[in-house]
């Protein structure tokens, strides 16, 4: 017998006792779609993770003070950097020095952070230039007065791709912009696209005064190489400051991406167990599904001792109840995926990271079901090819 | 000799219940040639349905030799007499024994895609099937809608669909009326004029006596 001439069969079936094979879908249903939730949504986390690491800029370590307060505790230097620089695993260094200031252009006029910095910062801390140049080399070496803006400053201040070379002043001080950036778009509290980078130099002269910096940023070549360059710059700088090996140190390396990987590390984990809770319930869907074609085979003996008596083989018999049971778990499996997804992607709406449709998810749970229709329905419709047909027959 | 559809050698066939065995046929010898109309008759018990099942292949011989229309039955696995099955007898049954929930046309159907016939051809076969025994207007009917007599016939339809050499008929008019066993006598004797073989089984004196030749088992032996 053909697939088609089996399903076919199965389907008329099904259609005959609908309520019954509604129900015993409801489980496979439950199954799939609960896998299929929550994995979406698991993933739908963990590329939120992502998302904001990779905004942070790649491989990036911090150098900042350790205390609290305002620049009177700052102990790292212009120097420092340098120092920093001159290590062979690091790929850009940039010290930042930021105050706030009121920025005006015109008649607008914006509160925002002033971020004192080299041309370095764009590529450390992930930023792309969307009109004009970044900060050159040239100007952080001269503290020429001029202003790169971030996204949001600049749609504060009106200015858009036809205002470069515009003049704007912060704290009362006249700078020329010489660019705008792309927006990166939030992540965590602050707003990464509401600050105005300017020379560091020219912070520091202009508003802050001496020559330490609030925060080194620093990118490294190479991921696997965080861990023994965040070591070595930790002693490069203890070495620097003049600490003794028992002092502790005034300054720390923080690694956000080690931080963030560990947390995406987590969900993923938590989406795994997750995802093996919700296939428990596919298991009992299954075993829905085994029961009724067990209760089945009972009940129709007779029909099964007929069509053995007009000619069909054990295993006709074996094809037309295994495609029965995998009607079941494929239909069920592929309402449960619709459901699924609608669910995930509600979620994802309401979490606000979108709704990332994977097909690997479906394919999987696709096969999944498949696979519960083979191992539950594989037994009861052994059970129905085995049956002896002059018994069959006479089964009331 | 050689010629015969059904030969049997000395067939015996023993049930082992247990320790116990319990002889159900025993040392049966005998031959019915194409196209002829036999009825085997015997009281309760006397080994007619061991006999039929035999005949009808969904059950093997303990001893002795069973050769339907030249092929040793005994040498065939489950899937090679569900083939024999198939190709060729027609079963009718003394309670039908009509798949439920399923229309006239897919029950004559049924015997059809177990042969591998294709779909369209399986339906014009049965209606055909099913038009030949006064049926052409029932055949979109359930069984259940149906009288006995009609059913009876949806059975012989479904017998008859894949033009078997023998039809094997087990007290097709146990469950009927009168008129409507009469019918389907009658029926059967239309289907043997026509050239194909009948065997008959009932315990019915009367029913038997309407056959051409008569085999007369009691206790497991054929005694006339």
């Amino acid at each position: 017998m053909s697939t088609i001439e089996l399903l076919r069969l199965a389907l008329s079936r099904l259609r005959t006792n609908r309520l019954r094979a509604a129900l015993t879908m409801l489980g496979v249903i439950i199954g799939v779609a609960s896998v299929v939730a929550l994995v979406g949504v698991g993933q739908g986390t963990t590329s939120n993770i992502t998302n904001r690491l990779a905004g942070l800029g790649t491989n990036l370590l911090t150098i900042s003070p350790t205390g609290r307060g305002g620049s009177a505790s700052t102990t790292l230097t212009l120097g420092d950097a340098d120092a920093v620089r001159t290590i062979a695993t690091v790929g850009g260094v940039a010290p930042e020095v930021s105050t706030s200031a009121t920025v005006a252009a015109g008649n607008e006029t914006t509160s925002t952070t002033i971020v004192g910095t080299t041309s370095a910062y764009a590529g450390v801390r992930a930023y792309d230039v969307w009109q004009g140049t970044f900060l050159t080399d040239v100007a952080v070496e001269h503290d020429l007065r001029v202003a790169v803006l971030g996204a949001t400053t600049a749609s504060d201040l009106g200015l858009g791709a036809s205002d470069l070379g515009t003049t704007v002043t912060i704290g009362g001080l006249p700078f020329q912009v010489i660019g705008i950036l792309q927006a990166k778009g939030g992540s965590g509290f602050q707003d990464p696209d509401d600050q105005v980078m300017v020379p560091v130099g020219a912070v520091q002269k202009y508003f802050v005064g001496g020559d330490n910096v609030r925060t080194i940023g620093v990118s490294v070549a190479e991921a696997d190489q965080m861990t023994a360059t965040s070591a070595e710059i930790t002693a490069l700088l203890r070495e620097r400051h003049g600490l003794a090996a028992t002092d502790s140190a005034d300054f720390q390396v923080f690694n956000q991406t080690q931080l963030l990987a560990a947390a995406s590390s987590i969900t993923a984990t938590l989406t795994l167990l997750l995802g093996g809770i919700a296939s428990i319930s596919l298991i009992v869907g299954g075993i829905g599904i085994m029961n009724i074609m067990l209760v089945s085979v009972r009940e129709r003996t007779r029909e099964i001792g007929i069509r053995k008596a007009v000619g069909a083989r054990g295993r006709d018999i074996l094809a037309q109840f295994l495609v029965e049971a995998l009607t079941l778990s494929l239909l069920g499996g592929l309402i449960g995926i619709v459901v699924g997804l609608t669910v995930s992607a509600l979620i994802g709406q309401v979490a606000g990271w979108g709704f990332a449709f994977n097909p690997a998810t479906i394919a999987i749970a696709v096969v999944f079901s498949l696979a519960v229709g083979v191992v539950f329905g594989v037994w009861p419709a052994r059970q129905a090819a085995r049956l002896d047909p002059i018994n069959a027959l006479r089964y009331e | 000799m050689t010629d015969a559809l059904i030969s049997l050698d000395h067939v015996s066939r023993i049930y082992s219940m247990g320790h116990m065995e319990v002889p159900a046929l025993v040392d049966v010898s005998l031959e019915i040639h194409p196209g002829e109309f036999v009825a085997i008759v015997g009281p309760s018990g006397s080994g007619k349905t061991t006999m039929m099942n035999l005949l009808g292949c969904l059950d093997r011989p303990t001893a002795g030799e069973y050769r339907l229309a030249g092929t040793p039955v005994a040498d065939l696995d489950d899937d090679g007499l569900a083939r024999l099955r198939s190709r060729t007898i027609g079963f009718v049954f003394q309670s039908y024994n009509l798949l439920p929930r399923t229309t006239a046309l897919d029950n004559v159907a049924t015997p059809l895609l177990y042969q591998g016939v294709s779909r369209s051809e399986r339906a014009a076969r049965a209606k055909a099937a099913l038009e030949r025994l006064g049926l052409g207007d029932r055949i979109h009917h359930e069984p259940s809608e149906l009288s006995g007599g009609q059913q009876q016939r949806v059975a012989v339809a479904r017998a008859i669909v894949t033009e078997p050499a023998l039809i094997l008929a087990d007290e097709p008019t146990g469950n009927l009326d009168s008129h409507s066993g009469v019918e389907v006598m009658a029926l059967l004797h239309e289907l043997n004029a026509a050239g194909r073989t009948i065997v008959l089984i009932t315990h019915d004196a009367d029913v038997a006596a309407a056959a051409g030749r008569q085999i007369h088992l009691r206790d497991g032996r054929v005694v006339a």
